[in-house]
């Protein structure tokens, strides 16, 4: 069959925001859906959205209301929801009760009372809430089956998009004929992490859409149900092709150290201690991009971005003006509870917002740990996830993390993702002349040639200056503990292989 | 609240003088409510608000002691009720046996717990289900002054 002669299925907007690109672009349209989940999974706000998103005066919504909530709490509640539109009650969205039929009758006139209903109304969307309630009567399998296969059938039929919203335990999937019949299936979990609540969506099911698979975190906030795709909404765009542009950071020596500059679309990992001036060499790499041109947006989750800018100023560095400008954002993030995706919805936002080509997250440490504990565990994953995005967008990313300072190991990261970063620059201390002096080293770059030295570097009021030759009269400088050698022409690049333990 | 109650049974008034009548005013104004609510919010949740404002209209007008709530919601006992010297409020379209003020009080804090419950913007969209806009729209009397 061509393309030309297949049904086209139209997509409806859920009305909730990041759901219509996990759902494939849209809700199909005369899909017959179940929102499963616990109480207070949001199923009901997620149900409302969709319906004020959709429901007209020619093709109005119908939302029954069967035991559980009734409808004067469920409103009073829900209205406090941005989303709620007062004035589409009861023109395009009607609330009907149907306690006194479920309770008194038997499903039969259940069906009845919804068919006489849906015929009068010709709705547009039809919504059972809650639909476990209704069929919870002890009644016979053959019974409930036929009614909900009649009741799918019906609804379809009236060319209405319908969801039946239900308590329903995970283990209930394998022998519950309602998920046999329906077209969609969306569970909404929540879960206690330590002293953090972690809510996750999953599309279980969903015919004839190419759905996002895996779990999405999502966030109940006054806007309602706001889901984060774990594509982070990126998907379909064409990754930018390779730059060759080498950027800035405004150091000169240090561009040298990297073979000109970072690569544009570059991951670098500036690694080091406290008080080595990872940040510092981040704000310089953010003031420079801008210098030049290029909008930033600086992640900071362990300093305030007021703090942050005035700490810029002490290094002659403004990153007050471009900020007012609209040419740099700095995003203070750091409720506890984030997902990354969450974070990566923030940052993405700035980055479309103000056209960002570099990005510090500064740092790793401070970001993780604004992480829900739940999210901590993913939190590789998710970083690897995060970073592939932002560079396939053409972003260069910049990320501070401290490692333990060691005079037996030279680690890059206690994250063990330096597999995640194309270039890494690590900072550390070293001993020398009675002494605790800086020194850097460019361990990696991906895809370009890159010095071999080892820099001794200053921390001043211009920010970090890299001082003279690279140190060629010590053996082991990475240790920290470094033994003076007279030897001419001695070089540090073989202490890189003398013992002393890589990690990753 | 008791103003756009007034209002309402002002309108009932006048269309019972104008069609058949059923019932007084205030019977055909709950009866309204009872069926547009009882739809929205079911039986059993029509008659618990009902319930709550007849426990308070009682307390504001000892006439409606013989007032009762059948099952359905539905208000029996209203025939009985006595006024009270003082209760008239007697308004332009309204019997004398129908412009009580325990009535006006049983409608008002009906609309009220609505109010309360839902606020001002659904409430109205509510009652426009069942009564033209004009006679809701009034804001000096219905939404300026207290029940």
């Amino acid at each position: 069959m061509s393309t030309q002669d297949r049904v086209k299925i139209n997509k409806l907007p859920t009305g909730v925001p990041g759901l219509d690109e996990i759902v494939g672009g849209g809700l199909p349209e005369f899909s017959f859906n179940i929102i499963a989940g616990a109480p207070g999974s949001g199923k009901t706000t997620l149900a409302h959205q969709f319906v004020f998103a959709n429901a007209t005066p020619e093709r109005p919504a119908l939302y029954f209301t069967v035991l559980g909530e009734s409808a004067i709490k469920m409103l009073r509640y829900q209205q406090q929801y941005t989303f709620f539109d007062p004035a589409m009650l009861p023109g395009s969205i009607r609330f009907i009760n149907l306690s006194q039929v479920v309770l008194e009758k038997d499903l039969g006139a259940v069906l009845e009372q919804i068919t006489k209903e849906v015929e009068k109304a010709n709705p547009a969307v039809v919504v059972v809430d809650s639909f476990r309630t209704m069929v919870r009567k002890p009644q016979s399998d053959m019974d409930l089956q036929s009614f909900i296969q009649r009741l799918a059938l019906f609804l379809a039929s009236w060319q209405a998009t319908t969801f039946l919203i239900g308590e329903y335990a995970e283990d209930e999937l394998r022998d519950n004929p309602i998920f046999t019949v329906a077209d969609g299936l969306f569970w909404l979990r929540q879960t206690a992490e330590r002293n953090s609540i972690v809510r996750k969506l999953q599309v279980i099911k969903l015919r004839g859409q190419d759905s996002v698979p895996g779990l999405h975190t999502f966030r109940i906030t006054d806007a309602g149900v706001q889901a984060f795709s774990r594509t982070f909404g990126l998907i379909g765009h064409l990754k930018d092709p390779p730059s060759h542009r080498r950027l800035s950071f405004g150091i000169a020596e240090l561009d040298k150290m990297l073979g000109g500059g970072v690569r544009e679309g570059d991951s670098v990992l500036v690694a080091g201690s406290s008080g080595t001036g990872k940040s510092v060499l981040a704000t310089q790499f953010i003031a420079e991009g801008i210098r030049q041109g290029e909008p930033g947006i600086v992640a900071v989750f362990e300093e305030r971005p007021q703090a942050y800018a005035e700490r810029a100023t002490s290094l002659g560095l403004d990153l007050e003006t471009p900020q007012k400008d609209g040419k740099l954002s700095i995003l203070y993030l750091r409720p506890l509870d984030l997902s990354v995706d969450e974070t990566m919805h923030s940052i993405l936002d700035a980055v479309q917002k103000i056209g960002a080509k570099r990005l510090v997250i500064d740092s790793l440490a401070g970001f993780e740990m604004a992480l829900s504990p739940g999210f901590r565990a993913d939190f590789r994953e998710s970083l690897y996830r995060m970073i592939f995005a932002l560079t396939g967008i053409g972003v260069t990313i910049l990320s501070t993390v401290e490692v333990d300072e060691s005079f037996t190991e030279f680690p890059f990261s206690t994250y063990s993702i330096s597999f995640l970063t194309d270039d890494i620059i690590r900072l550390r201390y070293v001993s020398i002349d009675g002494q605790l002096r800086k020194i850097m080293v460019v361990i990696k770059m991906r895809g370009g040639n890159h010095a071999k030295d080892i820099r001794e570097y200053e921390i001043t009021d211009k920010g970090v200056v890299i001082l003279g030759k690279r140190l060629t009269n010590y053996q082991g400088l990475i240790s920290g503990i470094p033994v003076r050698s007279d030897r001419p022409g001695s070089t540090e690049e073989s202490s890189l292989d003398t013992g002393i333990e890589h990690k990753n | 609240m008791r103003d756009l109650a007034q209002r309402l049974l002002e309108y009932e008034a006048f269309a019972a003088e104008a069609s058949e009548p059923l019932g007084s005013p205030v019977l055909r104004v709950y009866e309204k409510l009872r069926q547009s609510l009882g739809e929205f919010v079911g039986v059993a949740g029509f008659q618990s608000l009902a319930f709550r404002a007849l426990t308070q209209a009682k307390s504001e007008a000892p006439g409606l002691w013989a007032v009762r709530l059948a099952v359905d919601g539905s208000l029996q006992g209203l025939g009985e009720f006595q006024p009270q010297q003082g209760e008239f409020e007697p308004q332009p379209g309204f019997g004398k046996d129908q412009a009580c003020e325990g009535g006006v009080v049983l409608i008002a804090r009906l609309l009220g717990l609505l109010l309360i419950f839902l606020g001002e913007a659904i409430t109205l969209s509510l009652l426009r289900m069942t009564w033209p806009g004009e006679v809701l729209d009034d804001r000096s009397s219905a939404y300026g002054r207290k029940a």
